[in-house]
């Protein structure tokens, strides 16, 4: 939600919450301060990662979501505030965390197979376990004709696929992705879009960071809106849409619409179809209950949603300009 | 402490497979091959060899003209080799026609003077000095000498002595070979020297290259900076200390067994205090380099960069040998003491002043705990800075910003 406005979706909010009450909370943070010399970069963020759910947090650049993420990784330390993985610090955690960085690459003299078994006994894994996981994701992911070949000679987008393989090697309980998608062809982010609903299936946490608003809106189930260090908004991605959505209203009725109807900024007709965009302070609800007030044969009533990245540039801009 | 192990043996496996490392590891060795190839060539044996190729006839015998009367008959141990001639005409006829090799020329005042010409080919000028300095020669002139003695008397005038010397000690006991006791600290300040450059050079380029590969979060998200700082050093070391140690055995080798028996009695010369306390200002030494400069050269963002701002570090490893002069004529002057004393110039500095003299015990103290101080101080400042250095892509920080980062670094 928005971060201060009002609850508008009373019942169905309640509910949401209560169902994530009742999920296990794979990252706790709790008013994150970072600063670098003169910079502000995190300012009182707070947020949860909860099991079986994907999370993104967004904002433009230089918002503070690669400062986030690093000290979620324990590669920066905070100022202030509380950040809990796995129940326990950032560095206990480390071994139980995947992580892909917005910043990446491989070791590209080194062959795929032994690039993975590196990054796995990193992670605590013994040789022999960590070359059957290293095979078994390669298979998933077409790869596995590929395990001996220098890292050099796959292509690009085979590259991409291997750093996310990277990030799932050491079979986290909860993944961090800045930017999983950046330079994927289509197929490939379908490829990996059916990876991580897998990892979301089994229960376990995906945190990710993209500016592929579409991508977001498919796949995730919450999002966090940063800009310079801030939480703008924060919560359930269905609410969040309903709360942007609720001022357009497109319906049908059978027996026209009167002329003058009170909290209405503009009308349009097209083939019997027609958008209304109501005033701030008239709600949906509010105005389906004055259609039938003023004796209006409803037949459809839907409020218009906000594509994500529109929501995105309007709270961000708004937040600027304020 | 097993992260440390996994990266220092992933960055040992990765970097000795290298072209880079293979070319110059064997570079060396052969251009050591060469200079022994082209030394041997100019040797004596080699002037030998030349006289005997242009000649083409050293197995001839050598013509002897006897005007003193002294050598003739010729006896007979050497006619095989030496073969009379009445004039000097008969042996430049025997010459030009390619018979004998030369013709020594004994003139009638020979026992005066003791001149002798060699006549020899306009085509083998190099003949006459291989002549001149002939053992074989040279028996011949004594043994004719002495003709009227016994053959076992004449052998000794040919050959008189077969020197080997027995050095006695002041104390009685055995003698102190101040040369030998000087060479192994020499040979470890030397080796440390080339080490920190040799190894420097892997432990940059490497981390140069995980910046531009944009490998080292993924590593950070696993490791600590410390885990990844220390097993950095402790692999890219070993690196360095392979190749140097494939240039010492290829030495060794090439120069061959008496080589080898002097390297032990060198060791054997040098006293295990000695040893032990070169061994352990290598160790410190290496150690506290190698650390500054990977986090001095993870703030470059490219290998030039690394190398440009960490090599104020080789630098102050070189100065003791700067004050090489200083140290020969004094080992316990002040300005050498203050850098014994100075954690960052220390290990080179210890290393050269003990084979020049006593030096005092509190030096040692005061150095090698100013070194055992500082290290865990520069691995914490040093993995702080690395952490976030080697974080920064694509910008070389300015001075400013480096202190800024490191007071950020928590």
């Amino acid at each position: 939600m928005r971060i201060g406005a009002s609850d508008q979706w009373g019942a169905p909010r309640a509910a949401r919450e209560a169902h994530i009450k009742s999920m296990v909370s794979l990252i706790s943070v709790k008013q994150l301060y970072k600063r670098y010399a003169q910079v502000t970069a995190v300012n009182g963020l707070s947020f949860d990662l909860h099991d079986g759910e994907i999370f993104a947090m967004l904002g433009p650049n230089g918002a503070g979501k690669t400062t986030t993420i690093r000290i979620l990784m324990d590669i920066l330390t905070a100022d202030g505030g509380e950040v809990a993985v796995l129940g326990g610090s950032p560095r206990a955690a480390k071994k139980r965390v995947g992580y892909l960085p917005e910043e990446r690459g491989l070791y590209q003299n080194m062959l795929v197979l032994d690039v993975l078994i590196y990054l796995a006994a990193l992670k605590g894994w013994r040789r022999q376990a960590a070359r059957r996981r290293a095979l078994d994701l390669l298979e998933r992911v077409d790869l596995a004709d590929r395990a001996n070949a220098k890292v050099r000679e796959l292509s690009r987008g085979m590259q991409q696929k291997l750093q996310l393989l990277a990030a799932l090697i050491n079979d986290p309980d909860v993944v961090i992705l800045d930017e999983p998608f950046q330079g994927l062809d289509p197929v490939n982010v379908e490829s990996v879009k059916a990876l991580l609903k897998d990892f979301r299936r089994a229960g376990k946490g995906i945190m990710l960071s993209s500016h592929q608003m579409n991508l977001v809106e498919e796949l995730c189930d919450r999002i966090l809106l940063v800009d310079h260090g801030q939480a703008l908004l924060y919560g359930d991605l269905s609410a969040i849409k309903h709360e942007f959505a609720g001022h357009t209203v497109r319906l049908r009725t059978a027996n026209g619409l009167p002329d003058a109807l009170p909290g209405v900024r503009w009308r349009e007709e097209n083939n019997g179809t027609w958008t209304l965009a109501l005033a701030a302070n008239v709600s949906p609800q509010q105005f389906l209950a004055d259609l039938v007030e003023h004796h209006v044969s409803v037949t459809l009533f839907e409020t218009e949603a906000k594509p994500l990245a529109e929501i995105f540039v309007e709270v961000v801009k708004g937040e600027q300009n304020a | 402490m097993r992260n440390v192990w996994i990266i220092a043996c992933h960055e040992y496996h990765i970097n000795v497979r290298r072209t880079g490392f293979i070319i110059v590891t064997a570079l060396i060795p052969a251009a050591a091959l060469i200079a022994f190839a082209i030394m041997a060539f100019f040797s004596q044996p080699a002037t030998q060899f030349l006289a005997k190729t242009f000649a083409g006839n050293s197995d001839k015998p050598i013509g002897v003209v006897d005007e003193s009367g002294l050598f003739t008959p010729i006896l007979p141990e050497f006619q095989a080799h030496f073969r009379l001639y009445q004039a000097q005409a008969a042996a430049e006829k025997a010459i030009a026609a390619d018979r004998i090799a030369a013709a020594l020329v004994i003139p009638q005042d020979y026992m005066a003077n003791g001149a002798v010409r060699v006549l020899i080919s306009d085509r083998n000028h190099l003949l006459g000095d291989t002549i001149t300095d002939s053992k074989q020669v040279n028996a011949f002139f004594v043994s004719h000498l002495l003709r009227h003695s016994t053959p076992a008397l004449r052998e000794r005038a040919a050959h008189p002595a077969k020197f080997s010397s027995v050095e006695i000690g002041t104390a009685g006991g055995k003698a102190t070979h101040v040369l030998d006791a000087m060479v192994v600290p020499y040979i470890l300040s030397i080796f440390l020297i080339i080490t920190i450059f040799t190894a420097a050079g892997y432990l940059l380029q490497g981390i140069a290259e995980e910046k531009e590969n944009r490998i080292v979060e993924i590593i950070l998200s696993s490791v600590s900076s410390t885990e990844l700082l220390a097993g950095k050093v402790i692999g890219l070391g070993a690196v360095g200390l392979t190749q140097v140690s494939i240039w010492l055995l290829t030495v060794l080798l090439f120069s061959g067994a008496a080589t080898m028996v002097l390297a032990l009695n060198v060791v054997s010369a040098t006293s295990w205090t000695t040893l032990l306390l070169a061994l352990v200002y290598y160790v410190l030494g290496f150690t506290m380099y190698a650390v500054l400069m990977a986090a001095t050269g993870s703030i470059g963002s490219n290998l030039k960069e690394a190398q440009q701002i960490s090599g104020v570090f080789s630098f102050m490893a070189a100065i003791p040998y700067m004050v090489m002069g200083v140290a020969i004529a004094n080992p316990n002057a002040l300005g050498l003491r203050l850098l014994s004393w100075f954690p960052l110039t220390a290990p080179t500095m210890m290393l050269v002043r003990f084979p020049l003299g006593s030096v005092p015990t509190i030096d040692i103290f005061v150095s090698i705990a100013g070194l055992l101080v500082s290290i865990p101080l520069l691995l914490w400042a040093g993995a702080r800075l690395f952490r976030l250095g080697i974080l920064m892509y694509g910008k070389r920080p300015s001075l400013r910003a480096v202190w800024q980062m490191w007071r950020s670094a928590d």
